[in-house]
């Protein structure tokens, strides 16, 4: 394997691949993804996979989020069937005191562009008539949905490769030195030299930044999913916290807590998650859950995405985030401009890793 | 919810846990018994044949017959039995979750003995999943408990001594074996005495074979076998797949056990020392889960489960554990060098490393 690349992506999952996709797109040599793992073994290959840009705060997060959920019909046509389903999203509230927050919110979208309707609850349980009947109403979006994690990043991943990206996994980084003009990446695996060096790292990235003595404020949050047995297609929608996948599983997750690394499930919060689940959609009570799994998922410290140069190292981007699902395919698009033209199309200024400083 | 509490919670009222059952519950320890069956025995209840090296305590008997003698141990004392009911989880707090498939509640345990038992391997081929191809335990089960004749033309893919004795139980039942495949050169069978008996009664053994393909419209018809350059087709509405046993861990991950891989013992075994106790403090093992072998090896494995634990909650004395554990070492060295000295040997080497684990967790970092 040759070890002198233009381009080196530390972090195989659904961010970095897509840079790397995106980036392949217009520069076919001398680019190399090292994952630790393998992609879809850690964050990418364990979430519900949303395309989700309803009640993202504040607007300007939800409009970047809806810009990302607008290339999904494009990005389907240059990589492949990745199942992504604008079904568009649906989050029910159950008191009079959240149906003005969700009018505040529908207000403070509509200069932007993104349209959210606040239904009554007659009309949010004609949409979707599986609703608990006790809703009072809901918010509506019809440009979330959702997509199959494990077909994004595979054909990303594909596309790449087709493209003259190479991937070297199961080859943790343990160092990284920059000289000018080059970084030297010492990994498990070998010696890696680049001129350009992208750090995707998710969940690991505050790891990933002490190797350049940089702080990526990344923190873990673990996620519990139950899936049901495949039941006949009945959800129209995807609902805040649960969604149907293709196959007739539904997918079902609210759980959030600090416990690092640790992928196990506990009785306590799959118990919840159900009751939640029940809350929503009653008639899931009849349903059995057939599996339980964790995630853990990248949490910026300030919620939104850490992504562009990082000051003071030439060469050296950063691209962290929750959201890395319905953000991918924004997120390669600009981290490619800004490579390889200094500039991107869009600013990503507000989510530079300085503010943090 | 309170938890339950008990001192020793069996997971598995096989063999193993039922032995392990008798040495907790004998020496007063507080014992609760978890199986998803109603009925205890685990897979020795459709087990007919005659079980070859139990231990020296025991006359020769067939599997039920063991099933009831090791139930029968165990009536003078006061355990809890959970028939029926499931381990689906634990909570954050370390106590188990458990069902009876309409409610979950918790239980708390000091000690707990996981003895999960094995589950079957499949052997694929084009066509596989089609009804009527099933494994041989599932047909020894549909013939032996629910007494359903599983087919009338069956083929057998695999030549272990389990094949043989299912090979001549379903004879006996009225199916007619059209073959036994092995794709090895050998017979993988130990005992011979069994082997011959099979091709007495005519049943052909096919070594360097395979199943091709299976067809059928809503059920197997009929396997196309392959036996060098030479294809045939038998019809059969009953395909018996031998793929060899692997311990059942799901309970070992979530406990958080870390695994190592032995072949001999099934693939993917969790770490154990010495004393059949993994890498969690409270957390034993006994059985198969511990690494397949035989009757009679898995009684002792739960038999040594079963003091280690007494042991460890102080119900025995010094002497009588170190006493107890050397007799039941050398029964089980004596059982397995006996039937099959590679899972003796395997197991050894298991235990010798259980300070490196090769898998700290089910997540391979």
């Amino acid at each position: 394997m040759e070890t002198s690349y233009e381009t080196i992506i530390i972090g195989g999952g659904v961010v970095g691949s897509s840079i790397a996709y995106h980036l392949s797109e217009r520069n076919k040599e001398g680019i190399v993804v090292l994952d630790k793992k393998f992609p879809l073994s850690g964050t990418s290959g364990s979430t519900q996979a949303w395309v989700w840009v309803h009640n993202k705060t504040p607007s300007w997060y939800a409009e970047f989020s809806m810009y990302s959920a607008e290339l999904y019909p494009y990005l389907s046509k240059k990589i492949g069937d990745v199942e992504y389903k604008r079904t568009g999203g649906l989050s029910p509230f159950f008191s009079e005191l959240d149906r003005e927050k969700a009018e505040r919110l529908a207000e403070a979208y509509e200069p932007i562009g993104i349209k959210i309707k606040v239904l009554s609850r007659e009309e949010a349980l004609e949409k979707e008539p599986s609703l608990n009947p006790d809703i009072v109403g809901a918010t509506y979006s019809s440009i979330d949905g959702n997509v199959n994690p494990f077909r994004l990043v595979d054909r990303y991943m594909r596309a790449a490769k087709k493209n003259g990206v190479q991937y070297s996994t199961y080859n943790k980084v343990t160092e990284i030195q920059k000289l000018p003009g080059k970084f030297i990446v010492r990994a498990e695996k070998g010696r890696f030299e680049c001129k350009n060096l992208v750090l995707a790292g998710g969940t690991w990235s505050r790891e990933l930044g002490k190797l350049v003595e940089v702080t990526i404020p990344i923190n873990q949050l673990r996620g519990q999913i139950l899936v049901t047995e495949p039941l006949k297609p009945f959800l129209n929608y995807t609902i805040s916290g649960l969604r149907q996948a293709f196959n007739g599983e539904v997918l079902i997750g609210y759980s959030m807590e600090e416990e690092g690394f640790n992928r196990a499930t506990t009785l306590d919060v799959i118990q919840e998650t159900a009751n939640m689940a029940i809350h929503y959609v009653p008639s899931l009570r009849k349903a059995k859950v057939v599996r339980a799994f964790s995630g853990i998922r990248a949490m910026p410290e300030d919620g939104f995405p850490i992504l562009g140069k990082i000051p003071g190292v030439e060469n050296l981007y950063v691209a962290a985030m929750h959201s890395g699902v319905t953000l991918s395919p924004l997120v390669g698009t600009l981290m490619t401009e800004l490579i390889l033209d200094g500039e991107t199309s869009i600013p990503i200024d507000r989510y530079s890793i300085s503010r943090f400083a | 919810m309170n938890a339950v509490e008990t001192d020793v919670l069996i997971i598995g009222a096989g063999p193993a846990g039922l032995a392990a059952a008798f040495e907790t519950a004998s020496r007063g320890l507080q014992v609760t018994l978890v199986d998803e069956s109603k009925s205890m025995g685990g897979q020795l209840v459709q087990q007919t044949q005659v079980l070859s090296s139990l231990p020296s305590i025991y006359q020769p008997m067939c599997g039920f017959e063991l099933a009831a003698h090791l139930s029968r141990q165990l009536e003078d004392f006061e355990i809890r039995y959970l028939l029926g009911h499931r381990v689906i989880g634990f909570y954050k707090d370390g106590s188990v979750g458990i069902t009876d498939e309409k409610n979950v509640f918790p239980l708390r345990a000091k000690k707990t003995i996981v003895a999960t038992g094995a589950s079957e391997n499949a052997i694929a081929f084009p066509k596989w999943t089609l009804p009527g191809v099933m494994t041989i335990g599932a047909a020894q089960t549909l013939m032996n408990r629910n007494f359903v004749q599983p087919g009338k033309n069956a083929v057998i893919v695999g030549s272990s001594d389990f094949a043989m004795d299912v090979a001549l139980q379903l004879s006996k039942v009225g199916v007619r074996i059209r073959g036994i495949v092995e794709k090895n050169t050998g017979v993988k069978a130990n005992g011979t005495e069994k082997v011959e008996q099979v091709r007495k009664i005519g049943i052909p053994i096919l070594l360097n074979s395979s199943i091709k393909e299976a067809r059928g419209i809503g059920a197997v018809s009929e396997v196309d076998i392959q036996q060098g350059e030479d294809i045939w087709t038998e019809k059969v509405d009953l395909v018996c797949v031998d793929g060899g046993r692997s311990p059942i861990l799901d309970i070992f991950y979530q406990l958080g056990c870390s695994f190592g891989h032995q072949e001999e013992l099934g693939g993917w075994v969790p770490q154990y020392n010495n004393d059949f106790q993994t890498d969690c403090e409270n957390v034993f093992l006994a059985g198969n889960a511990a690494g397949i072998s035989t009757q009679g090896a898995l009684l002792v494995t739960g038999m040594l489960a079963g003091i280690n634990v007494c042991a460890a909650l102080g119900a025995i004395s010094k002497e009588a554990v170190e006493e107890g554990k050397q007799s039941l070492w050398k029964e089980l060295e004596s059982i397995e060098t006996r039937s099959n000295l590679k899972v003796w040997q395997a197991r050894n080497q298991h235990i010798e490393k259980f300070a490196h684990p090769v898998l700290k967790d089910q997540f391979i970092s």
